[in-house]
């Protein structure tokens, strides 16, 4: 059953809020979150949490072309609400059910 | 339950500092563990590199068996876009793998390609891993909240910083930037240890294994204190005080493993592993400048205007590169500084840019000339001493993603692949840079004791590990039991055994069973009837 964009943003969403607390993050994280300037996050964070991500859905995603599309933007970040949709669209391309767990491996 | 087997792996050993520090004094454990067990170089793999060779150490298979060759991969087929490697990328199961699915527990600290965590019977916290993300990282799920019970216990300092690592490999640009280095780091062995030492006590593991990097850190940026002979005299009061700093990064090390040993008990079989080897490292060959030179790479317009913010290898800025280049009128790049590779672009499908398919070899074996007989004065020494083809270095089924090319330099450093008017750089400070040959030490029951063992390989870690525990041996491991390293009774007693290797699905970890196929049992049939075990 493919998630729906609502349930891949309480999904990630609650992800970097739990995160946080081990940073001692004291504002709120919202879908408005900047994971760089605001969250403090460095490429590798994002590569891990894009990991985890893949792991969650079991479905591989372009990461890494998408943290050099950040690196050539004017303003290099990512919101939270940006993060959910990158994920959301290439999840539900294609209209296709989540891959098998093998998928990652090939 | 108890400590069966500790593996400590210590990141880029070599005997060449270790060696003088037993002689002075300042690693008396050490020399005395060594003095009542064995001792021996550690040949590691093609190239001397910390993610494939300690996957190498933890699979005994090489990588073009294994599928980990750099820190980075290209992120599918085709693509130009470079990822970080992950455990995914490891293709064969792992001694922790093998471990768990026997029924023994399995505790792992700060090993490289251990993120995602395999779902093991036990404890793991992967190694390379920023600190912000180690929640994510650590198995079982709660691990990290426990953890923080610990005394002392500080997230932030134990897990990876990537402006530290940086740091390592391109060099600090003052030395009062060395000593909180070099204290981190030995605050950092001393918050592993702690984890460990809570983990033997609350819950402990047949396997057990923690991995200090410190070492490589350390000799990567401070080989001018550690072996000043290498270079020239310490001078300054600076400069010694920072050896007399290293040193004590050395002593506190020594510490450890002491107390470890001691954690693990009298019955425990130790074994103290490096994945490679150190040496001075005096250059930096920019290999993307000479590739531009003689044609063979372009770089786009954006990188007449990018700050490389005076990086010399670019080790923080492997992901940006690849959009300074010309993908249209590139034919040939390296991808990363930590690999020293270098990729051919091939037009398969007849609309891309690159090379003819029907040209691969020989530009290959042309560009492979070129790059041995370069030189960098006229009747100079050659920049670099040996290139390995993909086939002659990673053979295996996952040789496809590997390098075209793999380069040695003279004096085993790093390539920088950022856009230079200098086809050679000479380091600020002579640097440390990796060996093929590092260090093995083992002490425990039915091991000899005294024994200088020579040279292994990095192949017969995995396999010795399996054995202490009890363990049959994967056929299809390319590494060996050094027999000769225990004590002839011993293996008479307890031969070794082969097994087929449990069938690797999604991420190698969720196999149960160990599957053998008809020739496997053959196989393993006949040898037991060699050993008079069947009729």
């Amino acid at each position: 059953m493919k998630p729906s964009r609502k349930e891949i943003a309480d999904y990630i969403l609650r992800m970097i809020e739990d995160l946080s607390h081990d940073w001692d993050y004291s504002r709120a994280v919202t879908p408005d979150s900047l994971l760089f300037t605001e969250l403090g996050l460095e490429s590798l964070d994002v590569v891990v949490l894009g990991t985890t991500i893949q792991e969650h859905y079991q479905f591989q995603m372009p990461f890494a072309e998408l943290l050099a599309e950040i690196g050539q933007r004017e303003k290099r970040d990512l919101s939270i609400a940006e993060l959910v949709d990158f994920v959301d669209r290439h999840l539900n391309a294609n209209l296709r059910e989540a891959a098998p767990v093998t998928e990652l491996s090939q | 339950m108890s400590v069966k087997t500790l593996l400590i792996g210590l990141d880029g050993a070599t005997f060449s500092v270790l060696d003088p520090l037993l002689e002075q004094g300042h690693m008396p454990f050490l020399k005395s563990f060594l003095a009542g067990g064995i001792r021996a170089g550690l040949r590691t793999i093609v190239p001397p590199l910390t993610p494939p060779a300690w996957t190498s150490l933890m699979t005994g298979r090489t990588p073009g068996q294994h599928g980990v060759f750099d820190f980075f991969r290209m992120e599918s087929d085709g693509s130009r876009h470079i990822r970080f490697f992950n455990s995914n990328d490891v293709q064969c199961d792992t001694i922790w793998s093998l471990a768990s699915n026997q029924g023994l527990r399995v505790t792992a600290l700060n090993f490289p390609a251990m993120f995602p965590a395999p779902k093991i019977s036990g404890h793991v916290v992967p190694g390379w891993v920023p600190w912000k993300q180690l929640r994510l990282a650590c198995w079982p799920e709660g691990l990290l909240d426990r953890l923080k019970s610990i005394p002392g216990f500080n997230q932030r300092e134990l897990a990876m910083d990537i402006k530290l690592e940086e740091k390592a490999t391109e060099g600090c640009s003052d030395y009062e930037e060395y000593a909180p280095w070099i204290e981190l780091h030995i605050r950092r062995e001393q918050n592993w240890f702690a984890i460990l030492r809570h983990l033997v006590k609350e819950d402990p593991s047949e396997l057990t294994a923690i991995l200090f990097d410190g070492v490589d850190k350390l000799q990567h940026l401070c080989w001018r204190f550690l072996r000043p002979e290498d270079d020239r005299p310490l001078e300054t009061e600076q400069e010694l005080r920072l050896r007399e700093l290293c040193l004590e990064y050395f002593r506190k090390l020594d510490t450890l493993l002491e107390q470890l040993c001691d954690l693990a008990g009298p019955e425990a079989t130790v074994l103290m592993a490096s994945d490679h080897g150190f040496g001075p490292t005096y250059d930096v060959f920019h290999v993307n400048a000479w590739l531009e030179q003689r044609g063979y790479l372009a770089w786009s317009d954006a990188a007449r205007s990018h700050d490389s913010q005076g990086a010399l290898l670019g080790v923080g800025q492997v992901a940006r590169h690849t959009w300074l280049m010309d993908w249209n009128r590139t034919k040939a790049f390296a991808a990363t500084p930590t690999s020293n590779g270098i990729y051919i672009l091939v037009n398969r499908d007849g609309n891309s840019p690159g090379i003819d398919p029907s040209e691969y070899h020989s530009f290959r074996e042309r560009l492979k000339d070129e790059l041995l007989s370069f030189r960098d004065a006229p009747g100079g020494a050659p920049v670099i001493t040996g290139v390995w083809t993909r086939d002659e270095a990673f053979s295996g089924p996952h040789c496809e993603t590997a390098p075209d090319l793999t380069l040695m330099l003279r004096d085993g450093g790093l390539v920088g692949i950022l856009p230079s008017p200098r086809l050679i750089s000479r380091r600020p400070i002579v640097g440390g840079a990796h060996r093929p040959v590092g260090v093995f030490a083992a002490r425990g029951p039915n091991l000899r004791r005294g024994m200088d063992a020579g040279e292994l390989s990095i192949l017969d870690v995995a396999p010795t590990v399996l054995y202490s525990l009890g363990l049959p041996l994967p056929l299809e491991m390319q590494g060996r039991l050094p027999e000769e390293i225990f004590e002839g009774a011993a293996i008479k007693e307890r031969p070794v055994l082969h097994a087929a290797e449990a069938t690797v699905a999604g991420n190698g970890y969720h196999t149960v069973a160990t599957q053998m196929t008809e020739e496997d049992e053959q196989i393993v049939m006949e040898r037991l009837r060699e050993l008079g075990y069947v009729e």
